[in-house]
């Protein structure tokens, strides 16, 4: 292996020109196929895939823009349904109130009419108690007094007239005794 | 060669592999290992770019995300950081070159080829010209020959007298001088490395099978494990190199893109 | 004991001293920086780099010219 043939030596530092030339062609065709076929393409990919990317966060951003948009809608919503069921409630209790008063109205009407019919009956049954009593005191009263004066008082005018007098007085007796026990 | 003492070497003794070993036999006619390894780096990134953009889909597959991650590394940590705005029209040359140059230096390390490409400089030459012929072409075009002569050479708020100085190491190192270090910073990564592990691997040898005395003998596999050590440590460096070239080359376009700092 | 070889390799030695240490102070750097702020660790990497391969270009031009200076036969 030490060939000691190179017995003019070569210096390391001297180019092969067999070498320089090869390499230079086989460099500059590399290159020139390289740069026309296969950068091309990768430096596409990166821009796809870049775009790809930049694409995809902005989607998201989008999405995520909607999403605060469609919240804040049904917050909105939310907001208004809640002051919504606020004035039904109101208007329930307002009309609740109404219905309330009415009843009672109604109810005191009623009442009212009842206490009223009451007061007719009592006061028809007082006079037709009257009526008979008026009739039945006369007859009493004139039997009472034939058999005290022993008498018969047959003149039928001066009859009526002494009935009327003391039934007069006894009005006026029963009105007094009323006004009394009202007042 | 200087040799500090004058003797010859003893014969029959260990001859450290030297410069020689990187001359290489032709194959057929002029066409020797490297020549092949060029054409084959080519075919190979041309493949395996190929493949992985056969079915492009947003969701890569497994070649497809190699190619891709590749790529995106040279687009976004390299070109883009360094460049600045423009950088896309970059990227074609940036990845194939890092493509180019990190095949070519793992060569060095895959078994059966196992010699790294640009530990030959032809190649390092051919690359760092064409990236000096970039960088220039982008600074005149954008700036005005005068203005990229500005840009490279006058760096703002120097006091007068310094200029006398600085600007010439400036035209220097920074138009002369790129090129040549670019190459030569890979060439010398990559002949060094390559010169290492053949003193390993070919030193441990001599040692095993050659030497008279047991102890050598016993020795030996210390120098074998290092050799698999080293090329450990070849292959980080194998990458970094080929990141370094494409971040320089990055960087240098962006400078002379950079507007008036 | 006889020792041969090349005195440019001894001068390849020297020239990579400085270079040596640059790049160790350049990753000294580098480390600091990225654990006072462990999220600029992209944007360093890449400084970093660069800053590395600037003063290894010194140590490479060693080696190189240390297989270019040679002496013209004799």
């Amino acid at each position: 292996m030490m060939s000691v043939l190179a017995a003019e030596e070569i210096n390391p530092l001297t180019p092969h020109p067999v070498e320089m030339i090869v390499g230079t062609i086989a460099f500059l065709i590399l290159f020139f196929v390289l740069k026309r076929t296969v950068f091309p393409q990768f430096e596409k990919i990166y821009a796809e895939r870049t775009d790809k990317i930049e694409g995809g966060l902005k989607r998201a951003e989008e999405a995520q823009e909607q999403a605060a948009a469609l919240k804040k809608e049904y917050e909105e919503q939310l907001a208004g349904l809640r002051a919504e069921a606020a004035r039904i409630r109101d208007d329930a209790r307002a009309e609740g109130q109404q219905i309330k008063a009415e009843l009672r109205a109604q109810a005191e009407e009623e009442a009212a009419r009842i206490r009223a019919r009451g007061e007719e009956q009592i006061t028809a049954a007082r006079e037709q108690a009257v009526r008979q009593l008026r009739g039945e005191v006369g007859g009493l009263s004139v039997q009472l007094a034939e058999r005290l004066i022993g008498r018969s008082l047959a003149d039928d005018a001066s009859r009526s007239a002494t009935v009327d007098t003391f039934l007069d007085e006894l009005d006026g007796l029963t009105r007094r005794r009323e006004t009394s026990g009202a007042s | 060669m200087t040799t500090l003492a004058t003797a010859p070497p003893p014969s029959g003794g260990f001859n450290s592999p030297g410069v020689e070993d990187f001359n290489l036999p032709p194959i057929f006619g002029d066409i020797t290992k490297p020549v092949l390894q060029l054409v084959l780096a080519a075919l190979i990134i041309w493949a395996f770019f190929a493949l992985s953009v056969r079915k492009p889909s947003l969701v890569p597959s497994k070649g497809q995300f190699l190619g891709e991650s590749l790529h995106g590394l040279v687009r976004n940590s390299i070109a883009r950081d360094n460049i600045g705005p423009e950088f896309l029209k970059f990227v074609p040359y940036l990845t194939t070159l890092f493509a180019f140059i990190l095949v070519n230096n793992l060569f060095g390390i895959i078994p059966i080829i196992q010699f790294p490409t640009f530990s030959h400089p032809g190649m390092p030459y051919v690359l760092a010209i064409f990236t000096w012929l970039i960088f220039t072409w982008v600074g005149i075009k954008h700036h005005g020959f005068i203005g990229y002569l500005r840009i490279s050479t006058w760096p703002p708020g120097v006091p007068g007298w310094v200029r006398f100085i600085l600007t010439p190491i400036e035209f220097i190192s920074n138009i002369l001088l790129r090129p040549v270090t670019l190459s030569l910073r890979l060439f010398g990564n990559m002949f060094a490395g390559h010169l290492l592990l053949l003193v390993f691997i070919l030193g441990g040898e001599y040692m095993l099978l050659h030497s008279e005395t047991l102890l050598p003998k016993i020795i030996s596999p210390i120098a074998f494990v290092l050799a698999i050590v080293f090329t450990f440590f070849e292959a980080f460096i194998q990458v970094v190199q080929a990141y370094v070239f494409v971040i320089l080359t990055a960087s240098y376009i962006g400078t002379v893109l950079a507007d008036d700092h | 004991m006889l020792i041969s070889g090349n005195l440019n390799v001894i001068g390849y030695g020297l020239a990579a001293i400085g270079p040596g240490i640059g790049v160790g102070i350049v990753f000294a750097a580098f480390i600091n920086g990225v654990a006072r702020q462990p999220e600029a660790r992209g944007q360093l990497q890449g400084i970093a780099f660069i800053g590395m391969a600037l003063s290894e270009a010194l140590a490479i031009l060693g080696l190189v010219l240390a297989f270019a200076l040679q002496p013209i036969a004799g």
